[in-house]
């Protein structure tokens, strides 16, 4: 399940094992499909470019922190702190991109603040040996109060042009994304990203075999962590401004979105695409149950229910087999 | 034949234009967002930032209630209501589907006073009506906001307290959660009157959710730390009732408090026989922004902002507040009475 393509391998052998990671969220894949049919089918303005492109709006920060929680995950890590980095990173965005550093130089500030809190708090968990959840819940009250102290109410701004261009009626968040996680599959095959799925399945065995397993770990939690922000930064830029708590629900959403995805707690479990599927079938609950027309209290039965099936039909597949 | 068709179509021509300009003069006179191309029935968007508290609960009472009644009148065919579950970005994405759906009216508790800036626009530009209360953005991008005055709020509140403990002592102040307009400005409004009595010492103050559990446990904490206090400025009704009953399980004597219309507060209030001073945020401000939404749509003219007037209770009139409380929720919160002749007040009154 977790077997990584190492660049020795046979082309031929490529996709037999991609597929054979799919496994476990086949039935994720088939539930999102199901949806996004269903979507297009209540809401035929889905399929013009502004319909697609305000719809891929609304998922690309939950699919960001799907996948800032994802890698963490599989390093056998975990993050509470990833709503109150949205939060940083939002505001961090929102309160220098129109002032002297413009927004290359904000850009650059809420990527190094994501890097750098990332990369300090891998180091805490990994070369301290501290509990990655008890850092990161320390951490979110630091990060969310530091959110607090930079905008202490909702504000800021951010360039009219950089939110029509990122959320405006064009996909280019969902350019973005792909980008992204062809980034990702390029991290896979440097000796740091293949590091990332042995550090998390077996790190004794890992370190044996000369893996840097502390320094996957804590580039794990760096690009976690810019991964954040970085979200945080579309999040202020589909606003317009700041808030200093609009990160919040990202935390347990991100959460959600790993397991449901096929994530394990336990480490170099899971796939990317898997923490993506989830993410998505978060976002597409929302839009589908409106048109549908469910009361919020179905709403809540339904999505209990939805989640559930995902996760437990292909466990009830593997049961029988 | 020719000359008078041609007259004849000259001043139809003629007519067309005045009726045009007429129209888009009137088109002038209607409200913000507002294009004229909606007719009734309506639907009616209701895109709550969280449906769970009390609060919330009967404030959809009363839209619900309203949507009834305009029911009736033909003017509404229905009522779709969302459920953001406190995430403001859940909030934007409803709203989203709102427009897709192209419903005639959203009406908004917003969970963040900026993030929805950008989609209201979209729904203002597809003539939607937007009646925002209660929790207020800060674009102008709507047809209409309506809210009671939260710095007045805190400024009554301070000068009753202030003038309770006879201008001088130490007090507690309980606030909301921070980074919450609400919560800011009623404290901000406070402020001017507090620093006026140099006497007044505010000991400490709390930010905790609008509930009377957390609200308890802080004051229970501070009460420890505090042998002296004389009064508290608290900020909510529920925080009230939580600072009531902190200083009943600790044996402290009551002091001078403010407060809010919870019901459980203001039957405290009666059974401790407190000397206190409450306001609230009517729950009826729902049923009064539906009311607006409709009217906005038939091609009223509706002001940008609707300052409801705070209503005050105070030993004088609480028992009339409490002899309705067998209609409210245990936990709710006992409105001031309303009707559809206020509506139309609180809407003449621009």
């Amino acid at each position: 399940m977790s077997t990584v393509p190492s660049a020795g391998q046979a082309g031929a052998l490529y996709w037999p094992v991609q597929a054979r990671r799919n496994v476990g969220v086949r039935g994720l894949f088939a539930v999102v499909l199901a949806f996004l049919f269903a979507y297009g089918f209540l809401f035929p303005g889905l399929l013009t470019a502004s319909g697609f492109a305000k719809f891929t709006q609304s998922w690309f920060p939950l699919a960001l922190v799907a996948m800032a929680q994802a890698i963490l995950m599989l390093t056998g890590g975990i993050s509470l702190a990833i709503g109150a980095m949205v939060s940083l990173g939002a505001v961090i965005a929102a309160t220098t991109m129109t002032g002297p550093l413009g927004v290359a130089g904000g850009a650059a500030a809420v990527a190094l603040t994501g890097l750098g809190i990332g990369a300090a708090t891998g180091f805490i968990v990994v070369r301290l040996r501290l509990p990655a959840i008890v850092v990161t819940l320390a951490g979110s009250f630091i990060i969310g109060g530091a959110a607090l102290l930079i905008l202490p109410r909702p504000g800021g701004a951010i360039p009219e042009w950089l939110s029509d261009l990122l959320a405006g009626n064009t996909p280019a968040a969902f350019v973005v994304l792909v980008l992204i996680v062809l980034l990702w599959k390029l991290y896979l095959a440097t000796p740091l990203g293949l590091s990332l799925y042995a550090a998390g399945e077996n790190p004794v065995g890992a370190y044996r075999s000369g893996v840097p397993v502390d320094g996957a770990r804590i580039a794990a939690y760096a690009i976690s962590g810019l991964l954040s922000t970085g979200a945080g930064l579309f999040v202020a830029a589909q606003t317009g401004s700041g808030d200093p708590v609009i990160g919040a629900a990202f935390t347990l959403n991100s959460i959600a979105a790993a397991v449901l995805g096929g994530i394990g707690f336990l480490g170099g479990q899971g796939t990317m695409r898997g923490a993506l599927a989830g993410s998505l079938l978060l976002s597409l609950m929302i839009s589908v149950m409106f048109f549908l027309g469910f009361t919020p209290v179905a709403q809540y039965v339904a999505q209990g229910l939805i989640i559930i099936g995902a996760v437990a039909i292909p466990q009830f597949r593997k049961v029988q087999q | 034949m020719m000359k008078s068709s041609f007259f004849a179509s000259a001043s139809a021509l003629c007519l067309g234009l005045l009726l045009a300009i007429g129209a888009g003069s009137q088109a002038n006179a209607a409200a913000k967002c507002i294009k004229g191309d909606r007719k009734a029935p309506y639907t009616i968007g209701w895109a709550n930032i969280y449906s769970v508290p009390t609060w919330m609960k009967q404030t959809q009472g009363t839209i619900e209630a309203e949507v009834e009644t305009l029911k009736k009148q033909g003017l509404v065919d229905k009522l779709v209501v969302t459920d953001a579950q406190g995430d403001a970005n859940v909030q934007i994405q409803q709203i989203q589907s709102m427009i897709d759906s192209d419903v005639d009216a959203i009406i908004l508790i917003a969970g963040s006073s900026t993030a929805p800036a950008r989609v209201l626009a979209d729904a203002c530009a597809k003539g939607i009506a937007i009646i925002n209360f209660d929790s207020l953005v800060d674009t102008d991008d709507v047809t209409a906001k309506v809210n009671t005055d939260s710095a007045q709020w805190g400024d009554q509140a301070a000068k009753f307290l202030i003038d309770a403990i006879g201008g001088k002592g130490k007090i507690l102040i309980l606030n909301g959660p921070a980074g919450v307009s609400v919560s800011d400005d009623r404290r901000k409004g406070a402020d001017a009157a507090l620093k006026a009595h140099p006497d007044v010492t505010v000991l400490a103050e709390t930010n905790t959710p609008y509930n009377v559990a957390p609200a308890q446990e802080a004051v229970t904490s501070l009460l420890f730390a505090n042998p002296e206090i004389d009064g508290i400025l608290s900020l909510g009704g529920a925080l009230s009732a939580g600072a009531v009953l902190a200083l009943d399980k600790q044996g402290r004597e009551q002091v001078p408090i403010t407060g809010e219309n919870a019901r459980q507060f203001l039957e405290l209030w009666k059974e401790k026989g407190l000397k206190s001073w409450a306001t609230m945020q009517p729950n009826w401000l729902g049923a009064f922004a539906t009311y607006t939404a409709v009217q906005a749509l038939e091609g009223k003219d509706v002001p940008a902002f609707v300052k409801i007037p705070l209503p005050v209770i105070d030993n004088s009139n609480m028992d009339q507040y409490l002899a309705r409380a067998a209609d409210f929720p245990a936990d709710g919160y006992i409105y001031s009475p309303y009707d559809e002749d206020l509506f139309k007040k609180l809407l003449a009154g621009k």
